[in-house]
């Protein structure tokens, strides 16, 4: 069971690390994105403003906690082939 | 320089490629003959062979299980059948005795072939005395079946997917985080430059109120 732990470990912090690194790109497109939004239409509003209640719509949104997929969808994967590859 | 690059380009590739063709899933559809268990001496050769049975103990050689097979044109295989556990390649393979069994049970004679499409991994050479891991075992109608590498077309295709990724947010990064500080270094250079320039004006200017020129 040891081989299973380590698995688990090591996998659990590569994935923490992908998702921290993956949310922070996100993050970072989305603020360009409200960026370049406000520069083309120069409004509403003040620009810092405009940003921030927009990041605020974002860290509430969908997309957000679709982020949480990084570490679902590895982990269906691995049990989804211990299933079909030893059992089926 | 050019050669330098081509060469570190074709290196890298031809590591990739291997490592991918070893690692990935390959079916070949063959007769089986035999299924037997050996135990191995590990040598220089022990990289090319799998970690011991799930929930066994390592020592310094272990019995292997083997699948014997012969091909449609007659030319001989040999598989061998060992738990992947939970290392690389992430097959995640625990039922190796339950293989050999089923191999067992699909053992045919040439008079009356049972073909079986065996999936593995890994490479047979005779130099190293390495064989190729069986995964699965599945009876097909005859040897022209025709078998779609579905596994090895999604895993490229996510490999492909990753290092755009991986691609995009290095261009990210580098647009919104090192081009600013590149761009704040440059003026605050620029700044101290033109700073110094001044400094250097002020002093020849009050060198120059000596020889009784009057300052700027």
């Amino acid at each position: 069971m040891i081989p299973l732990v380590r698995l688990a470990v090591f996998g659990f912090i590569a994935l923490s690390v992908i998702y921290v690194l993956v949310s922070i790109y996100s993050r970072s497109v989305r603020r360009e994105r409200l960026e370049k939004q406000w520069d083309a239409a120069q409004g509403p509003g003040d620009r810092a403003a405009f940003i921030a209640a927009g990041m605020e719509a974002y860290n509430k949104g969908l997309r957000r906690r679709l982020l949480w997929l990084v570490y679902i969808i590895p982990t269906a994967v691995v049990s989804a082939l211990v299933y079909l590859l030893n059992f089926h | 320089m050019r050669y330098i690059k081509w060469t570190l380009i074709l290196t890298i590739l031809t590591l990739v490629v291997s490592v991918l063709h070893y690692t990935l899933p390959q079916t070949d559809i063959v007769r089986v003959v035999a299924t037997d268990t050996r135990r191995i001496d590990f040598g220089e050769n022990q990289f090319f062979w799998a970690t011991p049975d799930v929930g066994t103990g390592a020592g310094i050689n272990r019995d292997v299980k083997f699948i014997e097979a012969v091909r449609p044109n007659g030319r001989v295989i040999v598989y061998r059948n060992e738990d992947t556990g939970w290392g690389w390649p992430p097959y995640f393979k625990l039922n190796s005795f339950n293989l050999q069994a089923e191999a067992s049970n699909l053992i045919s004679t040439q008079a009356a072939p049972r073909w079986v499409a065996v999936k593995h991994y890994g490479w047979r050479n005779e130099f190293f005395t390495i064989f190729p891991n069986a995964i699965s075992l599945r009876e097909v109608e005859g040897p022209d079946v025709r078998i779609v590498p579905w596994v090895n077309l999604v895993v490229i295709a996510t490999l492909i997917f990753l290092v755009f990724m991986v691609w995009k947010m290095l261009a990210q990064f580098r647009e919104r985080v090192i081009d600013p500080a590149a761009d704040r270094v440059t003026q605050t250079l620029d700044d101290i430059d033109s700073r110094r320039r001044s400094l250097r004006q002020r002093i020849a200017d009050w060198l120059g109120t000596w020889r009784g020129k009057p300052r700027r």
